[in-house]
């Protein structure tokens, strides 16, 4: 018995550097923002309980209503554009191929570098005089080089692989070694046609596309995705791809071999082993990074914090920047709003968790 | 021996923590960027000699960052300076907080310019002393109209005569050149509005941005972007206005005295003249803001005489006058009003000047959000940058922003 109170006594021992920030960290700020959202705090004058008024007043709140749209498109499509394309990556790089170390690595970067700096990137490639509206000025500069290319590139490998065919040779369409050949005489067809001046550059104005301004896809006379918003999904799903990548490649090394040999014999395709083989059983890494993926998305801000004033707020806002923003103002701030907020986003998360777990069980079933 | 040095050292180290409890200090805080070598200047040059027999220290404390998120931050909890930075535009949400200090009968509001004190007061008390202010005027490049053969901008000038001559100049010099930067920013377009009869708040405190009034004034920024004699910073790759001048190939900007620093370290073979911001047409009047920024003292502060002789100090005429001469900024006190350096004839000075009548001449109006805070420019701000990018008209984009705002003020 003592000896037993002495061996829990040191697991709190050791549990206790992680226990005392939880409390004071987690549970101690947690309760606070749950009695906040009932009281009328405004950071400077003492605490009044008004009952259930801030969270009424958040969901009449328009910012608010457009938050939470912007918050559950955004963690919906980044979720599941991060997820299966880090499958796909992880399959791709779980060959044996000489030099995957190094490909792994330059696919991991983007993961390690710091996110402010990324949005950063991301703002100049997509501002008005950004990189983004210069390669689609070139684009339609050389655009009849471009279509010429891929049309003589086509002309060339059909004539080929009939060549090939009539003289009774097997020959698949998209044969990567007749493809080298045609696209050589599309280059080389190119360079004649542009020194004869038969190809030549257009004059085209300057596409002048602004990314970060209040313009929104909408279905139904409905905004439903902004482009700043856009422009955010694209760069955040370039950013997690790698480290979810990581998890199914750890996944994927789990996967015994004789499956994989089992359904060779069967005679399956590469895509029916991925569907029918690989994504079974991953599942319960794939619970993970769903679940972390959510979680991340929803709770999504320092590139919303980055871009600031730089786009519309309506078309970025973000409950965990609604958040912020009722916090920090100039003086007095709507903290009650603030805390009512965070208590709604912490519950949508829970919800969308274990609806999760219900429909996903983590364990594999195969 | 040994025991005699100790009780020595014991004594001495006594002696300096009296001494030490003897000295106030007072913390200043106020923005980061060049304020820091600007206030350190003055705290050595006329605070500390004059409060050195009072044991009082003074030491400034720059805030990085959003400026009223961090004083914010401070006074809630309770580690905000004695004396600090209190700008006009967001007074309200910081008298809210009860912790600033009313300075009735505490400090002599008297000396300083009527509508400034007016822009710190609230209820009839008067929550902060005007630092120095600013106001709006043209600057214009004289080598590009001179280039283009256009007469210079001046008093005279209407806001058609002064699009006339805009236009006029980039018709002589072609693509590479501009007539006026515009950025899309209420503090830059508002005070057409009010020339034109606008104003920002009506008696209910909501904001009309249908005022037919507003909308002409609107319409008329807008359209000095027409053909391109106007452009925003961003589309030549500057981030305000002031830099568009600096790159030599804008004929006129619309900024305040703050340029003529940025001017003369950015661009110091630049040759630039200063007119008052055109009349309107119609109502033959000028608007202006006037942008200002008081010295105000912390409510909770534990040594109140001091902060109050250092607040005295930092706005005495000694003081503004050094900062005057300096061309820091303009002094908000009426008596150095006709100061020989407002006098002189070069181009900084001459700014000073058209900056300093622009507070006087016409509908003049301070900078200021309303009670809701900052995020009352943002509707206006978004509805200039899409008419001004191409792509809303004017009367979309206003409509739009007029139900951002009735949202916004209905919060």
């Amino acid at each position: 018995m003592f000896k037993k109170n002495q061996s829990t006594a040191t697991a709190y021992l050791f549990l206790a550097p992680f226990l005392i920030s939880t409390l004071v960290f987690f549970v101690y700020a947690f309760g606070r923002a749950i009695y906040y959202s009932f009281t009328d705090f405004n950071l400077f004058n003492v605490p009044h309980l008004i009952g259930l008024k801030p969270y009424a007043d958040v969901l009449n709140d328009v910012l608010f209503r457009r938050a939470l749209a912007n918050t559950l498109i955004f963690a919906v499509t980044v979720t599941t554009l991060q997820t299966i394309l880090s499958l796909l990556m992880a399959v791709a790089l779980n060959n044996k191929i000489r030099g995957m170390g190094f490909f792994r690595s330059a696919w991991y970067m983007p993961s390690i570098t710091s996110s402010v700096v990324i949005t950063l990137i991301f703002l100049w490639l997509f501002q008005r005089r950004g990189v983004a509206n210069y390669v689609i000025t070139q684009f339609q500069m050389y655009q009849p080089f471009i279509l010429a290319f891929v049309g003589i590139l086509v002309v060339a490998q059909i004539a080929q692989v009939l060549f090939e065919r009539s003289r009774q040779l097997p020959a698949g369409w998209f044969d990567p070694a007749l493809a080298a050949i045609s696209a050589l005489l599309a280059i080389a067809a190119i360079v004649v046609l542009s020194f004869t001046g038969v190809l030549q550059v257009r004059e085209v104005p300057a596409f002048d596309f602004q990314y970060f301004a209040d313009v929104w896809l909408s279905i139904g006379g409905v905004q439903v995705l902004s482009i700043p918003l856009l422009v955010i999904i694209i760069q955040n799903t370039f950013t997690t791809i790698p480290t979810l990548m990581l998890f199914f490649l750890a996944g994927l090394q789990n996967i015994p071999g004789s499956l994989y040999e089992a359904a060779d014999i069967d005679g399956a395709t590469p895509f029916e082993k991925l569907m029918n083989v690989t994504v079974p059983m991953l599942r319960p890494v794939t619970f993970y990074v769903i679940t972390v993926g959510l979680i991340g998305t929803m709770q999504m801000f320092d590139q919303v914090a980055v871009i600031g004033d730089a786009a519309p707020q309506s078309t970025l806002i973000t409950l965990a920047y609604y958040v912020y923003i009722n916090t920090f103002k100039a003086g007095t701030a709507p903290v009650n709003m603030a805390a009512a907020g965070a208590i709604i986003l912490a519950m949508i998360i829970l919800v969308m968790v274990f609806i999760q777990r219900k429909f996903f069980p983590s364990e594999a079933s195969v | 021996m040994r025991n005699k040095m100790m009780l020595g050292l014991m004594l001495l180290a006594a002696a300096a923590t009296t001494q030490a409890a003897a000295q106030t200090t007072i913390k200043i805080n106020g923005y980061a960027g060049q304020d820091p070598a600007i206030v350190g200047d003055l705290i050595n040059r006329f605070v500390k000699p004059a409060l050195a027999k009072d044991k009082i220290n003074v030491t400034y404390e720059p805030l990085q960052g959003d400026y009223n998120q961090q004083l914010t931050t401070l006074l809630a909890a309770g580690n905000a300076g004695d004396v600090f930075y209190l700008p006009a535009e967001t007074l309200d949400g910081f008298v809210a907080t009860g912790k600033i200090l009313p300075l009735n009968g505490v400090v002599a509001t008297g000396p300083y310019i009527n509508s400034l004190n007016a822009a710190f007061t609230r209820n009839g008390k008067t929550y902060a002393i005007a630092k120095d202010f600013n106001t709006l005027a043209v600057e214009y490049n004289k080598a590009v109209f001179d280039e283009a053969k256009v007469a210079y901008p001046d008093n005279t000038d209407t806001w058609s005569s002064l699009q006339t001559k805009l236009t006029n100049v980039k018709k002589a010099l072609g693509n590479d050149y501009y007539g006026i930067c515009l950025a899309p920013d209420y503090a830059r377009m508002g005070q057409f509005a009010f020339a034109a009869g606008w104003k920002p708040f009506d008696s209910k405190g909501k904001t009309n941005l249908l005022d037919p009034a507003f909308v002409r004034a609107f319409n008329y920024f807008t359209g000095l972007a027409k053909n391109k004699v106007g452009v925003q910073p961003s589309e030549i790759s500057q981030s305000w206005s002031g830099g568009c001048l600096g790159t030599g190939k804008v004929a006129a900007a619309i900024e305040g005295n703050w340029i003529v620093g940025f001017l003369k370290d950015n661009a110091p073979n630049l040759k630039y003249g200063t007119a008052l911001i055109p009349k309107d047409d119609k109502t033959g009047k000028r608007g202006n803001f006037v942008y200002t920024v008081g010295w105000a003292i912390n409510s909770g502060t534990k040594n109140k005489a001091a902060a109050v002789k250092v607040l005295n100090i930092l706005t005495s005429p000694q003081v503004q006058q050094y900062v005057l001469e300096q061309g820091l900024a303009i002094p908000s006190r009426t008596s150095l009003q006709s100061n020989a350096f407002l006098k002189k004839t070069d181009a900084g000075a001459a700014n000073s000047k058209a900056v300093f009548d622009g507070a006087t001449d016409g509908t003049v109006r301070p900078y200021y959000f309303g009670v809701q805070g900052p995020d009352w420019i943002k509707p206006i701000n978004t509805a200039l940058a899409a008419v001004l990018s191409g792509q809303k008209s004017s009367a979309d984009a206003l409509k739009q922003a007029q139900s951002e705002m009735n949202t916004f003020q209905s919060r």
